[in-house]
């Protein structure tokens, strides 16, 4: 029985030759890459993989320096501005939908890419559908 | 290969060399350890009889053990003088030995969230990554908030958030000493937006790793102890102090401690530590290393530090790598260098920065050998 694929993204400065670094770093550890999305905004890149073996191309992109966001939460795009995450939070408090944890993965040039965990994904999806990257 | 043989007795030809090799990998490595916060220069070779013993602190370091080859005795000395050195009243005030920064992190995390249990942790950018593991241990909802560039948190978006979440508990994991950066999390500051938004139930937990043995000896130390209104603060051992292992110390208010008693039968003894067996060697060497070196030790090491430091910010400045420092931090941010150099300085980097970190074995003469390295490295670069 196959595996069935997993999604994984990763954040970067978007400079020149950047998603051809991270294909590379996994084709080096030997992970095929079955689909490869990406989409740059201000200085920031974020490539949407899926890939045959998940962990391992986890612990390959770690290693080459690439920060990745597993499957397991969403990845949404905010304004640079003080208190954008906590407006993000409370529109899920109002939703009554949990948030368990909100955190930065990249700021540039007036963006941030935040990574969202909570137990409810698919209403969370429909939540933040307008600021959803992955 | 297998580690253990069917034969008994001592280290083969083979086995020995392969220690003599390690020896010497150790050995010269440490002269070219600029980029890591540990002290490299100690000698406890008076203390070595005490690796005889398997000796362990188990348990709490006030409360009797039945485990009798413990050192509670030395390790509450030490709690004592970490007290007075973080304004932490003794007889207010509680701590064991860890074995390092991040379970004096854990410690001080578990005890807000037993304390706050529908808090959420507000930590900043610039914290160090293993206190996403920990939250992610301890199941505690929490929010990055952005740090400012010079790595200490953004109090602008810090009030902002606490703003919308006023009726949740917050819990303020500071920073005394940002990994990278060496940025001190301004603890007025964030009393002063607590007090705004009339937030009554809250906690603060310091992370004083590094700077929590430096901070007590400078002139004008940044608020960063209790008297700065913390609940509970983390300071490393093997840092600024220098043991040949990783070790702690967490202290935090005693009240909150008595909170989450329990009581386990089998050691005899009133436990919240989170570690079961605790080294008990550790307990005697800082002992020791607080003994020896005394404060007069302290200061001029501290000083010593902060004058390589600048030292390093004057040869770096000189060969165009914009270098800076905070105030009463031995850490010099730099522009990133490279792999060559990072490589052989062990010098970590993040992003497009890099750091040194002059500690006390870090002398004037590696901060040269290292710039020589630097104007080498960009002239094989021109040259190219």
């Amino acid at each position: 029985m196959s595996t069935p694929l997993q999604q994984i993204s990763v954040v970067s400065e978007a400079r020149p030759n950047v998603i051809a670094e991270l294909i590379e770093a996994l084709a080096a550890s030997e992970i095929n890459i079955e689909t490869l999305d990406s989409q740059t905004f201000g200085g920031t890149v974020v490539a949407i993989l899926t890939v045959d073996c998940y962990d391992d191309a986890l612990r390959a992109l770690a290693v080459a320096g690439f920060p990745a966001v597993g499957e397991d939460a969403l990845l949404v795009r905010v304004d640079d501005r003080p208190g954008a995450l906590a407006t993000l939070a409370r529109r899920f408090h109002q939703a009554n939908i949990p948030l368990h944890s909100v955190r930065i993965v990249r700021r540039a040039e007036g963006w941030g890419v935040v990574a969202l965990s909570t137990p409810r994904t698919e209403e969370a999806l429909a939540l933040v559908r307008d600021e959803l990257i992955a | 290969m297998s580690v253990i043989e069917e034969r008994t007795g001592g280290l083969c030809e083979r086995d020995r060399r392969r220690l003599d090799d390690l020896y010497d990998r150790l050995r010269r490595e440490r002269e070219l350890f600029i980029g890591y916060p540990c002290t490299a220069c100690f000698d406890y070779t008076p203390l070595l009889r005490f690796l005889a013993f398997p000796s362990n602190n188990v348990g709490d370091p006030f409360t009797e053990s039945n485990y009798h080859l413990n050192t509670h005795e030395f390790e509450r000395d030490v709690l004592h003088e970490f007290m007075d050195l973080t304004a932490a009243p003794r007889d207010a005030s509680w701590g064991y030995i860890t074995n390092g920064g991040t379970e004096g992190n854990l410690y001080g995390m578990f005890l807000a969230r037993e304390l706050l249990p529908d808090g959420i942790v507000y930590y900043s950018e610039d914290t160090h990554y293993s206190v996403n593991k920990i939250l992610r241990c301890l199941h505690i909802r929490n929010i990055m908030i952005k740090s400012r560039p010079d790595g200490s948190i953004d109090l602008d978006d810090l009030r902002e958030t606490l703003r919308i979440h006023r009726d949740v508990p917050p819990i303020v994991f500071a920073n005394i000493g940002t990994t990278m950066k060496g940025a001190i999390d301004d603890l007025e500051g964030i009393g002063e937006i607590l007090s705004d938004l009339a937030i009554a139930r809250h906690y603060i937990h310091a992370d004083a790793a590094l700077h929590g043995m430096i901070l007590p000896w400078v002139d004008r130390p940044q608020p960063w102890n209790f008297a700065a209104g913390i609940d509970s603060i983390a300071i490393s051992g093997h840092k600024f102090i220098g043991t040949p292992f990783p070790c702690g110390v967490v202290l935090a208010r005693k009240g909150h401690v008595e909170r989450i008693a329990r009581s386990i039968d089998y050691i005899g003894s009133l436990d919240t530590t989170l570690s079961g067996s605790r080294s008990g060697i550790a307990a005697v060497f800082l002992w020791y290393a607080l003994r020896t070196v005394g404060r007069a030790g302290f200061r001029e090491r501290t000083g010593h530090c902060l004058e390589v430091a600048d030292h390093a910010i004057d040869r770096l400045d000189a060969i165009g790598r914009t270098p800076w420092r905070h105030e009463n931090s031995p850490i010099v941010v730099f522009d990133r260098p490279p792999p060559s150099i990072t490589t052989k300085w062990q010098i970590a980097v993040h992003g497009q920065i890099a750091h040194v970190i002059t500690m006390p074995h870090v002398t004037c003469a590696h901060v040269d050998r290292l710039v020589a390295d630097l104007a080498a490295a960009k002239l094989a670069e021109a040259r190219a």
